[in-house]
């Protein structure tokens, strides 16, 4: 289960995300030409403490949903990993699901903590031409999960 | 990607990793085009400059070994390889995405199987990394994959299997017949990556039960 | 073939056990006809975001049993939409949308089949092997006056596997329940089940 500080997700087997991503991660990564710029830099996701951990992977998630899987589905389509893509997706709506449900008793502090790394991201994001944000985004699932793992108890 | 003149120069530029030992290969098209040089180059993912790789430029061999240089196991790289043949002709490849602790694989652990008359011993000794922390401590694979775990299983005349597992490095099978043969099999596991090694095996027979003789 | 349109499947459900999704329909019937049947599914994510989009099984696009093992199409626990169509030659029905949307976390974990035995002194324990999504807790006690309970995790079934030494003067009983991480379920336990060792204890 996941455990980002007060947020607590059972339900969702990340070893089954990384089988799905690593199905589309190649297809993908290469057309991000932009090897110089990373959208999910440390600043957003290093000492990222428990307490901040539950804001921000909710806001990160929703991102990816509304804005980055939503928009990048055409390519997915054409690559015909729509299998892959569905289980990252679905997953990603029950994770948001659960930690909607559990976000009680925010604490301002870290809410604004959390919105700052997010707002680093997002900023980043907007920076590029729309497809290429897309493909980089989409791109670094990877880096997403890897920083998602770090709270993930078998 | 640089002009490319001649594909067949190069192919299959990547990572080759184990352990975190992190070697970049290549080949070519025919298999060897003599008077050919390769030079190598490695990026961290998100910064804007290519390093060249020291002791790797104007080489003949296709292979480069950039652990040193992939070493941060969270960071995410890439490399790219440079080939100029006798005639002139270049081309430019670069690696996938390279991230060291998603695409390492892991060798079997190194274990010791010690018989005793009714039981055996089994200690893992720890798997070093070659890479260190901001300490100069050198990393074990422990150290690395928060969740990883030792299994061990003793097959039992080929009917049953007896099965320990844990982070601990020192287990043992116990209440075993005396002078009788087992195999042992251990891996090393890591399941939120869906890594797992090969097992290290051990044929290993209890010692004879001389107390009543 | 008067052009009369082909009947779109009907009775649509979704049978569901230990993770095994088996969605089933009633048959087009057809005199001297083979009719196949192609099968989509949606998770919730597509329901919200791009409804349009509709995903072909992974077994059952096309399939001739009016059933459907949609195990491998469900990958998230949230609600799937699953649609079923009858093919014949170039002619296809209308689709037939499943009433309720299904959640794998309605599955019936059923409590696992074991075989419990010893060889020699040791107990030794054999489950039902149910596939990767299952991990079993097996609890075992020696039934006598302080009965003291164990447990161990067994990650897989399907081999035999040692669970204790056992001494002779009292059986040793053993019960086990499935558990399924993906969806944070377990099955009821089974039936304890005992063996007893006889003759002299192991000699020290």
């Amino acid at each position: 289960e996941f455990r980002f500080g007060p947020c607590r997700v059972e339900g969702v087997a990340l070893p089954g995300l990384w089988e799905a991503f690593r199905t589309v991660k190649d297809a993908v990564q290469v057309q991000d030409n932009n090897t110089s710029i990373r959208l999910l830099r440390c600043e957003v996701l290093q000492n990222v403490s428990d307490s901040e951990s539950c804001h921000l992977v909710h806001d990160l998630l929703k991102f990816y949903l509304n804005t980055v899987f939503k928009h990048y589905y055409p390519k997915i389509a054409e690559s015909n990993t729509q299998p892959s893509f569905s289980t990252l997706a679905n997953n990603f709506v029950f994770i948001v699901s659960k930690l909607q449900s559990s976000q009680a008793g925010e604490m301002p502090p870290d809410k604004d903590r959390a919105r700052r790394r997010f707002l680093l991201f997002k900023r980043a994001f907007k920076q590029l031409e729309i497809q290429a944000a897309l493909t980089k985004a989409f791109g670094e699932v990877d880096i997403l999960l890897t920083w998602m793992g770090k709270f993930y108890q078998l | 990607h640089m002009a490319e003149d001649s594909p067949g120069l190069l192919q299959h530029v990547k990572f080759q990793s184990s352990n975190f030992e992190n070697i970049l290969t290549w080949d070519s098209k025919p298999e060897s085009i003599p008077g050919t040089v390769y030079s190598v180059d490695y990026k961290t993912y998100g910064k804007p400059e290519w390093l060249a790789k020291a002791g790797c430029q104007r080489i003949t061999r296709k292979s480069c070994n950039l652990t040193v240089e992939t070493g941060n196991f969270t960071e995410f790289y890439y490399a790219r390889v440079t080939a100029i043949s006798s005639e002139g002709w270049s081309a430019t490849k670069m690696t996938e995405r390279f991230h060291p602790q998603q695409h390492t694989t892991i060798k079997p652990p190194d274990v010791t199987c010690v018989p005793k008359v009714r039981s055996i011993q089994m200690i893992v000794h720890p798997t070093l990394t070659p890479m260190y922390n901001a300490d100069g401590h050198q990393l074990t694979l422990e150290e690395v994959f928060q969740d990883l775990f030792y299994h061990l299983e003793l097959h039992v005349n080929h009917t049953y299997q007896m099965h320990l597992e844990g982070k601990q490095r020192e287990y043992e099978f116990s209440d075993l017949t005396p002078d009788t043969e087992f195999l042992g099999s251990i891996v090393i596991s890591v399941p939120t990556r869906l890594k797992e090694s090969a097992p290290y095996v051990c044929r290993v027979k209890t010692l004879p039960d001389r107390t009543w003789t | 073939d008067g052009g009369e349109a082909l009947p779109a499947p009907q009775n649509l459900s979704v049978h569901s056990a230990n993770m095994k999704h088996l969605l089933m329909w009633s048959p087009v019937v057809l005199p001297r006809e083979t009719v196949y049947y192609s099968v989509e599914y949606q998770g919730e994510y597509e329901s919200l975001y791009t409804s349009h989009i509709w995903i072909p099984s992974k077994w059952c696009s096309p399939i001739e049993d009016a059933e459907c093992d949609v195990s491998d199409d469900i990958t998230a626990t949230v609600p799937y939409n699953l649609r079923v169509r009858a093919i014949l030659g170039s002619q296809t029905s209308a689709w037939s949308i499943l009433e309720q949307p299904f959640n794998r976390n309605s599955t019936i974990l059923t409590p696992p089949g074991m075989e419990v035995s010893r060889n020699g002194f040791h107990l030794v324990i054999e489950l039902e092997d149910l596939g990767p999504q299952f991990e079993f807790l097996v609890v075992y006690w020696r039934r006598e006056l302080d009965t003291k309970e164990h447990a161990k995790v067994l990650r897989r079934g399907g081999i035999p596997v040692h669970l204790e030494t056992m001494e002779p003067g009292a059986p040793y009983c053993v019960k086990a329940q499935a558990q399924v991480k993906a969806i944070g379920r377990n099955s009821a336990f089974s039936q304890a089940e005992c063996v007893e060792v006889q003759g002299e204890a192991l000699p020290l």
